[in-house]
This record gives C-alpha cells, sequence and structure tokens, in this order.
C-alpha cells in the first residue's frame, strides 16, 4: 500500500464515525452520504479527492492549533 | 438597493433559499430595498437585463459555482471574461463554490468594488429529512449562520472588511460551540474549518452601503 492509498484509509476510516442520518453538500459536486462519500474516496475520484483534500486541510490544522482556546476564541 | 438571486432546484440551491431569508428580512427591516430574482427568475437574460438597467450597490448571489462563474437557475449568469463588467462598482457577495478565484479577481480588474466568496467549495452538513424546512436544520445552521452574518453585517453599513471579520469570528464561535460543548456533530469541524479558510474578501476592504 503506498502513501495515498495508506491516506485513503486513514481518511474512510475516520468518516465511518459520520452518523448515518447526514448528508453533504458540496456545492456543483453533489450531495453525499456517508456511504457514498467513502465510494467516492475509493474511486479516487475528483469528488473523493476533494473530501481527503479536506480532511488533511483539517488535521494539518490541528496540528497548527486550530482548537486551542486562544486560536477559537471571539475577537 | 440589495438584489439578490436564489435559484431553487436541489437541495443545496434549496438551503440557500431559505437561509437567504433572514438577509432578506433584514436588508426590509432597514428599509433597503430589495429586487429578489428568485427560481426561475434567476436567469442570465432577465439578470443582465437589470443589471444593465438599474444599479444595485450590494449583490448576493446565492447558487452553484466554478472558479470562472456562478449559476442561477440551472445557467450560468455571471462568467469571467464574458460578463463581469456588470458587477462595476458593486459589492458582490457570492455564496457558491470556488468563484472568489478567478471569476472574482476578474470581477475586480472590471470595476467592482469588493467581492467576497468562496475560493473553493462551500460545504455543509444537512439533515436530510429537514429538506422540507432548512430553516429547521441545527446540522446547517452552523455553516449556513456565519455565512449570514457577512451580509447582515454589510446591510448594517459595516465595511467590506468588518463584515469579513464578524463572518470569520462568527465561524469560531460555531468550530468553538462544536469543540468544547456536548453536541454530537463534532464531525463538523473539520468541515467549518475549511469553509472559514475558503472565505475570502477581495477588493477594497473598507467598500460600505
Amino acid at each position: 500500500m503506498n502513501d495515498k492509498e495508506e491516506i485513503r484509509e486513514l481518511v474512510i476510516e475516520r468518516l465511518k464515525y459520520l452518523p448515518d442520518n447526514i448528508k453533504v453538500s458540496i456545492g456543483n459536486m453533489g450531495s453525499f452520504d456517508k456511504e457514498e462519500l467513502i465510494e467516492h474516496i475509493k474511486k479516487d475520484d475528483t469528488i473523493g479527492k476533494k473530501i481527503v483534500e479536506v480532511e488533511l486541510h483539517f488535521l494539518m490544522a490541528l496540528k497548527e492549533g486550530i482548537l486551542s482556546e486562544q486560536r477559537i476564541s471571539s475577537d | 438597493m440589495l438584489f439578490i438571486t436564489r435559484p431553487n432546484y436541489d437541495d443545496t440551491t434549496n438551503y440557500l433559499y431559505y437561509w437567504s431569508e433572514e438577509i432578506i428580512k433584514e436588508a426590509e427591516k432597514r428599509n433597503i430595498k430589495v429586487i429578489d430574482f428568485k427560481g426561475k427568475k434567476a436567469n442570465r437574460v432577465d439578470i443582465e437585463k437589470f443589471l444593465k438597467k438599474q444599479n444595485p450597490k450590494f449583490i448576493i448571489f446565492n447558487g452553484h459555482g466554478s472558479a470562472e462563474s456562478i449559476y442561477g437557475q440551472k445557467e450560468i449568469i455571471i462568467k469571467s471574461g464574458e460578463n463581469e463588467k456588470l458587477l462595476k462598482s458593486k459589492i458582490i457577495y457570492a455564496i457558491s463554490c470556488n468563484s472568489a478565484s478567478k471569476l472574482g479577481e476578474d470581477s475586480i480588474k472590471a470595476g467592482a468594488e469588493s467581492y467576497m466568496g468562496y475560493g473553493d467549495a462551500f460545504i455543509f452538513l444537512y439533515d436530510p429529512n429537514k429538506c422540507s424546512n432548512p430553516l429547521s436544520d441545527d446540522l446547517a445552521k452552523p455553516f449556513l449562520k456565519p455565512s449570514n452574518e457577512l451580509a447582515i453585517s454589510i446591510l448594517k453599513k459595516n465595511t467590506t472588511e468588518e463584515a469579513y471579520i464578524k463572518s470569520q469570528n462568527s465561524f469560531k464561535k460555531e468550530i468553538r460551540n462544536l469543540a468544547l460543548g456536548e453536541s454530537t456533530n463534532k464531525e463538523a469541524i473539520r468541515w467549518l474549518i475549511w469553509d472559514m479558510h475558503c472565505q475570502k474578501l477581495l477588493g477594497n476592504p473598507k467598500a460600505q452601503l
């Protein structure tokens, strides 16, 4: 398994924690439930790549301390 | 005058359609004239005709988008290189994906005073069982309320920079509430952070109504 495949697997595992009764609107790409999101990641298509990009952006933001009290407190 | 487009033909545009009502009510409360092109009226011919004749200072586009275009009711209404000159001297807020990149920059070059929107996909969560009443959807609220804050702040005669900061702070507040509260919807945080970082202000930061 190469790095990209490992990242996709990681994102899929994280998405499994999403509740079943929600949908995610990703603009003109459409709206997707959990299973559809996971399918797109497995296919590694445009939508799957966007979901992975959002997840990596989130992990990077976490690393930079986005959720620290100071960073998310209103000015 | 506020000019607003509200297409409504799928879940995403349906949510934007109803959540924009809060903005319209705020404008009416402040005696700001609202021209509301909703549903099929949100088409290119009618919008171009209106913008050539009238001169609304503030424009809100709801709907799908791309780096180069904004959609109305299933068709492109504003496209880079074709009709962005119609946005000259206006304050624009595009509640759509991606348009605060090439279209936003080209609009500023064409004379738009300020262009606010999203430089990448605008993402939100929703409960498919609430599509008939999007305003009651607590999953969508943390995404659409910060977006509305920007428009409402402009209507309150704040500068675009102040409105942008207010909206960014509203995103932070929603993220904080989800992170520190007892919400079961903590998974939404990743997409809220994404939207907050994708929100852009281009052009004059001191522009105001």
